[in-house]
This record gives C-alpha cells, sequence and structure tokens, in this order.
C-alpha cells in the first residue's frame, strides 16, 4: 500500500490547482470576449496559443465529468437525442452536456467556443463529434485532414508527401484563425511558442526517463494527472514550470530510491486511457505490489519541435501519433517501454466506443509476448462509461493477471 | 423475369465465377471501400472485386477482433479466414474509416493473401485534397504496374473510364426504373444488379445491364406497388434486409448505399490526365459519411426522396459504424422535417438479433402504410 509520504508533492490538489482553474480561466476569456476554441485531441494547438486562442478541450472535460461520476447520465442524455450507446463515450458525454443538463455541469460546463477545430489525427470520431457540436453551438468548425501513417515511422521516418499535405494546410489554418480572431497570424510568435513546447516535450520525456528506476518514483495516477500540460497547453510558460518542478521531485527520489510501493513486484506498461471514473485502480494495483511504470499515452504526446521550421516539425510531432499510424508503431513503443522500463507485464485496455483503441491490440499481444516473452491482459472497458465493465469485475481480472505474472 | 436472372446468378456463384476469371490469367484484387480508384485495377488487367461477409456468425474473426469493431469488417475477415478468398492476388484497404485502417493490420498479420496495399483517402476535397489523392491514385497505379508486371497507359486508362462510366449511367438507367408506380422492378431486384456488378468484369456487366434494359418495358410480371421506402446507410452487400421489406408490404424504391446510389451517380469527367480526372471524381463524388462534405450527402438523400416520392425512410446503420452512427440523428432530423416517418436501425452484419429486427421493420411498415 502506498504511504502518503510516498505521495508525490508536485501533483497533490492537481484537479484543484490546475484543472478548475484552467476552466475557470476559460470561462473568464470568454465573459472578457476574448476567443476561445474548443480543439480535439492530435490537433496542433501550439497555432492556437500563439494566437492568444484560450484552447478548451472536451476530452478533458469528459474525464473530469467521469472522475465526478457524472459521464454516464451526460452520455445517457445524447443517447436521448438518438446518439447510439456505442459511440466514443468522451464525445457522448460533452455532447450531452451541450444538449441541457438538469442539474449543474462540473466546472460550470463548457464556455461556449467562438470555434472548432479538429483533426482526423487521432479518429474519424473527432471529425464527427465536432461536427456535430459545431451545429449544436452554431460555430464554424476547422478539419485539418491527416494522412495515416501507414508505415508506421516515427516523426523521422514519415513519408514526404504526408508532411507536405499537412503543412499546406496550415497555411489554410492560419487564414482561418485570421478570419475568427480578426488578427494577423505572427510567424514569430509561433516560433517562440513552439520553443516552449519543445522544452515542454523535454522535461516530460526527462520525468518519464525516470521512471526507468527500480523502485519506479512516480505512478500513472500522476502521470495521468500531470500531462494535462503535455496534451492541453504544451507551449505556455506554466507547463514549463510545472514540468521543472516535479521533474526535480520525480528526480530527487530516483536518486534516493524511494518508490511508489516499498515491496515493488510487478512492474507494468498501462495502453490507452486510465478508467476515469476510477483512478484509485493504480492504488488497487500498488496494495499488490505493482506499479504502472509507463503509459504508452505519455509516450506518444511529445515531439521535438523546430522553431527553424514550424509547419514540418508540426507535421512530425503529430503525424505519427500511434492513433494514427499502422498497429506498427504501437508495438514498437509498447516493446520499447516493457525494454527500458523492465516491465513484467503489460495491460491493455479496450475502449468501448473507440476503434482505434480496440482494434490491433490482438496484434500487439501476440508480437510483444512472441519478441519478449512478455504477457499482455486485454480488457473490455471503456474511459468514462462504467456500465460497459464494473469496477469490481476489471479488480479481479487484473488481480489474476497479476498472479499470472508472479507464478 | 428471364433477364434478372444472370444477376442473381452471378452473384451465386461469385466466387467460382472469379476462378475462372483467374484461370484465365488476370489477377484478382479484392477492396471493401467504395473509395477504391477500380478503373485502375481494371486498367491493369485485374479484376476488382468487392470483399463481402457471410451473413453468419464470425467466430474465426471474433479470436482477433474485439467484439466492438465493425460488424461487415469482421464478417469480410472471418470470410478471409475460412479460405473464401484464398483466390485473391492482392487486398486494397484505406484509412476511409478508423475500422479500415485498423483491420488494415489484421489483414497483414493473420490473412493469407499474399499482396495487401492501402490507399490513403482523404477525408476532405479541398484543392490541397485533390491534389494528394491524385498522388495516391498515381502510386497505386505504379504499385499494380510492379506486381503484376503490365504497363498502365493513358489509352488503356481512358478504356476503363469509359466502361465503368457506360456502367454508371447503365444502373442509373434501371435505378430511375423505380420512379414509376408501381415501380418497374423491386429493391430486392435492383440490388441484385447492382451487386453483381461488384464481382464481375464490368463489360460483362454493362452487357448485362443493355440486354435487361431492352426488355424491362415490356416487363409482364409487374412488382406490387408497397409503401415507397427510402433506405439509407453505408453498406448493404446482400439482400436480405430489403426481402423482408419487401416481403411485408414496403417497396424499397430509393437508397443511399455506397453499394448503391452513391456507388454509380457520379461519373468520372474525361478531360486532361485520366489518374487526375479519377482522383477527382472519388473525391468529388457523392460523398460517405466520413467526408467533411457530410452534408452533401444529406442533400442526395432528400432529392432522392423528392424525385422518388418515398413516404418512409429506414435508416440502416452497421454496427459499430461511428460516422454513420454520428450522422443518424442530424439526418433523422432532416428527414422528418420533410415529413417522412423514419426509423432507425442498427444491425449486426453477422444478423444476430435478426428476431428483433424483424419484428420493429414489420411493425413500421404496418404503422406507415399497411399491406397494401
Amino acid at each position: 500500500m502506498v504511504s502518503p509520504e510516498r505521495k508525490l508533492k508536485t501533483t497533490s490538489g492537481f484537479h484543484r490547482n490546475y484543472i478548475q482553474k484552467s476552466y475557470q480561466e476559460a470561462h473568464r476569456a470568454k465573459a472578457e470576449k476574448r476567443p476561445v476554441a474548443w480543439v480535439a485531441s492530435t490537433f496542433p494547438v501550439e497555432t492556437l496559443q500563439a494566437m492568444d486562442i484560450v484552447p478548451i478541450w472536451p476530452e478533458n472535460y469528459a474525464s473530469v465529468c467521469a472522475a465526478r461520476r457524472i459521464s454516464v447520465e451526460l452520455c445517457e442524455r445524447a443517447e436521448r437525442e438518438g446518439f447510439s450507446r456505442d459511440l466514443c463515450s468522451y464525445s457522448r458525454c460533452v455532447l450531452g452536456s451541450v444538449f441541457g443538463y438538469e442539474k449543474e455541469l462540473p466546472e460550470g460546463g463548457l464556455p461556449k467556443p467562438d470555434f472548432l477545430v479538429a483533426t482526423t489525427c487521432a479518429c474519424d470520431t473527432h471529425l464527427k463529434w465536432f461536427q456535430v457540436a459545431s451545429r449544436a453551438c452554431k460555430a464554424p468548425l476547422f478539419l485539418l485532414d491527416v494522412p495515416y501513417n501507414i508505415s508506421g515511422g516515427d516523426s523521422a521516418h514519415l513519408d514526404r508527401e504526408h508532411i507536405e499535405f499537412y503543412a499546406s494546410q496550415l497555411e489554410e489554418l492560419f487564414a482561418f484563425l485570421e478570419t475568427q480572431t480578426g488578427k494577423k497570424f505572427d510567424m514569430d510568435k509561433l516560433r517562440e511558442t513552439l520553443a516552449v513546447s519543445d522544452w515542454t516535450s523535454r522535461l516530460w520525456t526527462e520525468i518519464q526517463d525516470y521512471r526507468k528506476a527500480v523502485p519506479c518514483p512516480m505512478d500513472a495516477r500522476d502521470a495521468f494527472s500531470a500531462i494535462f500540460f503535455m496534451l492541453c497547453i504544451p507551449g505556455s510558460q506554466l507547463a514549463v514550470d510545472f514540468y521543472t518542478q516535479l521533474r526535480d521531485e520525480v528526480r530527487e527520489r530516483a536518486r534516493s530510491g524511494i518508490g511508489v510501493v516499498e515491496d515493488e513486484r510487478v512492474r507494468l506498461v498501462w495502453d490507452n486511457l486510465p478508467l476515469w471514473y476510477d483512478l484509485k485502480i493504480f492504488e488497487y494495483l500498488n496494495s499488490l505490489s505493482a506499479v504502472v511504470v509507463a503509459e504508452v499515452f505519455s509516450h506518444t504526446w511529445t515531439g521535438s519541435l523546430d522553431p527553424a521550421k514550424p509547419l514540418e516539425s508540426l507535421a512530425r510531432k503529430y503525424l505519427p501519433n500511434m492513433a494514427n499510424s499502422s498497429i506498427r508503431r504501437r508495438i514498437d513503443i509498447v516493446v520499447d517501454l516493457v525494454k527500458g522500463f523492465h516491465a513484467n507485464g503489460v495491460v491493455l485496455p479496450l475502449n468501448w466506443g473507440c476503434r482505434m483503441m480496440s482494434i490491433g491490440e490482438s496484434i500487439v499481444r501476440d508480437v510483444v509476448y512472441k519478441k519478449l516473452g512478455v504477457q499482455s491482459l486485454i480488457i473490455d472497458v471503456d474511459s468514462s462509461d462504467w456500465r460497459v465493465a464494473g469496477e469490481a469485475q476489471v479488480r479481479e481480472r487484473l488481480a489474476t493477471f497479476l498472479e499470472t505474472l508472479e507464478r | 423475369m428471364e433477364a434478372l436472372r444472370p444477376f442473381r446468378d452471378a452473384l451465386s456463384n461469385r466466387h467460382e465465377l472469379a476462378k475462372e476469371w483467374k484461370s484465365k490469367g488476370h489477377p484478382l484484387i479484392g477492396w471493401t471501400c467504395t473509395y477504391t480508384p477500380e478503373e485502375v485495377i481494371c486498367a491493369a488487367g485485374a479484376l476488382p472485386i468487392m470483399v463481402w461477409g457471410d451473413l453468419g456468425d464470425t467466430r474465426l474473426a471474433d479470436a482477433y477482433m474485439p467484439s466492438n469493431s465493425c460488424s461487415f469488417a469482421r464478417s469480410c475477415f472471418n470470410a478471409a479466414l475460412k479460405g473464401d478468398y484464398d483466390y485473391l492476388d492482392a487486398f486494397v484497404e484505406s484509412n476511409s474509416c478508423d475500422n479500415r485502417g485498423k483491420t488494415y493490420d489484421i489483414w497483414v498479420n493473420y490473412s493469407k493473401v499474399p499482396n495487401i496495399y492501402f490507399i490513403n483517402t482523404p477525408h476532405s476535397n479541398t484543392e490541397k485534397a485533390h491534389e494528394f489523392f491524385y498522388g495516391e491514385v498515381v502510386k497505386f497505379k505504379k504499385w499494380l504496374e510492379n506486381t503484376f508486371k503490365q504497363p498502365i497507359t493513358d489509352d488503356s486508362l481512358n478504356d476503363a473510364i469509359a466502361v465503368y462510366n457506360e456502367n454508371r449511367a447503365l444502373l442509373h438507367r434501371v435505378y430511375n426504373l423505380k420512379m414509376k408506380k408501381p415501380p418497374l422492378i423491386t429493391g430486392v431486384e435492383f440490388l441484385e444488379v447492382a451487386l453483381s456488378g461488384l464481382v464481375m468484369p464490368k463489360n460483362e456487366h454493362n452487357r448485362l445491364l443493355a440486354n435487361f434494359l431492352g426488355e424491362i418495358e415490356s416487363r409482364s410480371d409487374l412488382p406490387r406497388q408497397g409503401v415507397r421506402f427510402l433506405v439509407t446507410g453505408s453498406v448493404m452487400d446482400n439482400t436480405e434486409l430489403v426481402k423482408l421489406m419487401e416481403s411485408v408490404g414496403g417497396s424499397v424504391v430509393a437508397d443511399d448505399w455506397c453499394t448503391g446510389s452513391r456507388y454509380f451517380w457520379n461519373p468520372v469527367s474525361l478531360d486532361g490526365e485520366p489518374s487526375r480526372a479519377i482522383a477527382r471524381r472519388y473525391l468529388n463524388k457523392v460523398p460517405s459519411s466520413f467526408m467533411f462534405q457530410h452534408e452533401a450527402r444529406f442533400r442526395h438523400i432528400m432529392r432522392l426522396a423528392k424525385q422518388f416520392d418515398v413516404e418512409a425512410a429506414i435508416m440502416f446503420v452497421i454496427k459499430y459504424c461511428d460516422t454513420h452512427m454520428f450522422d443518424a440523428p442530424l439526418l433523422r432530423d432532416e428527414l422528418k422535417a420533410m415529413e417522412l416517418p423514419v426509423l432507425y436501425l442498427e444491425w449486426e452484419h453477422s444478423m444476430s438479433g435478426f428476431a428483433g429486427l424483424k419484428t420493429r421493420i414489420e411493425a413500421f411498415i404496418e404503422m406507415v402504410g399497411g399491406v397494401k
């Protein structure tokens, strides 16, 4: 079990100190008539930050609603409008909040967007969900149409045509943002933002590297909270400051040999999303002497950005996201993590409404076992809709899996 | 009607016909998305064949594909695992939806097909998207040339375009027979006509279509007029659901399936370089729900509803097809605004849950018009 002194100090009160504040700030921006935009993940948000547009992340909001355990009620609200229960729970939850909810919404709900930006980079669901939201909110939508990285290569091994198609659309995006805000796009400001985002990425990667230490100094619960900056506002000084502080703390723990648990016996790699409504599951794993030492999620959002080549480096950062790539990319990441982080098991949680996080996990399981002899557990769950699988059932499966690993 | 028999026969003997074609030295290339530029395959002297699955359980595929993945994709892959498609020389996949993109990996890792090719399909039709897709068509052409050692010239591409455009025009004429009251052919008959064209050489299909059109005006066994229905959705690779509708008083006169009206609605414009013309046609056609221009599909559907004077609509959405599930409530509202009764149905391609589906369809048809 984790004793209080084993918990990280930097991430304590994260929700109150950072997430809540970001929503308050978004509402304030809206009230002050500063431009606010809804953004789908894997969108090159640095472009918005460079224009002082306040980015709002519906996905993050869905995870907040799940943690408050009202996501299912909001999903049901969208289902009543005719949106299938088999759709992405994030999208149902957010649309439910837009369609009108009789109770008070967490963080005062999402501020209405002045416009929306989405990309096919993570999934088609983003495009479709944002189309519906754009209609409901009567706000325009910009789509960044991203080629699928079929070779599965990393940022250094992408098709030239893919980079060119991506970069050429960024120019269209700048024109769209200029129309929406009435402001001229400033390339120098973008370069500055990229430099900050690059630093954020490097700090985040450094933090992850310290988790290779045995025992592991930082748990998945901390990572799934703290990644907020990497995902949502990578090009901000706040991200750099927070990660510097977190890096220092995690480094210190790694050097002093302080682990998340005292008797670390199982080190796990966790794919896809957590169950946002049950983040305590990681503590449950700790109670069984297991620690999640790496999340695939923590290793797919980073990317180096070269201010001298702004458009190309944004393409290179986002295009090879594993959701936008052949399963080879995910396999490469998982194999590297298992080896680099000395893991002895892999958890592959599917996500009921997400094809990208579900199809192909059988290949990951098979290849990882063949290459490294390490076993994986595929579990049918959903990140925010607990009707798919109950907590007790998930815990039981995890416990059984740990027993198999320790045998 | 006798002139319809060859279409039906081709459908039921499709695997045998394919093997026969292969024995004559033509490579067989399977595809599943109607954004696959078939003209290029045809120009290579190969036969493009749409891959379908059976309407039954998918227990072989279930070992590799999760139960929340597209049930059509699972059925197709199940058929491949069963060996139904062992004759394929290649299989072409695309990222035209999330299910497809990831299903590519499943085929690469677990199927026996020797060549698997991936076409990157944009989701928009801006000039930049057209330029990108043109590049993809050229790459595909080169790949076919290298793999099957068959040069593809502008002449052979233009010939293929002509055959395909003729096919589209003929199918359109057959489709319009359903405008009549009563319709000159039933919805099931039309599906048989249309689907058979996806598994046989197009010039052969054109010959059958011309023959059929020559005889249809003198048809003596006219279908009876039921409640005139519009049906919508993604892919329909079988006649079971339409058969059911028409057995309880419906007449399926209009559709927006990708294997139905959306397949033949738009010809390739013959101007300039043929590869470019082909690429343009696919991104500009009546779009599927994965395209950014989804409202163009709604407009197509509403136009059909008026032209074919439909009285009600059923929306068939194949289970776990995200893009259609998102469009469904919006489209439903548009149809309701036209004062059409609408039924939304999700169906498993394996037909599990068919009894419930049947009851709902029967009750709906009875409600909107009764058995005529």
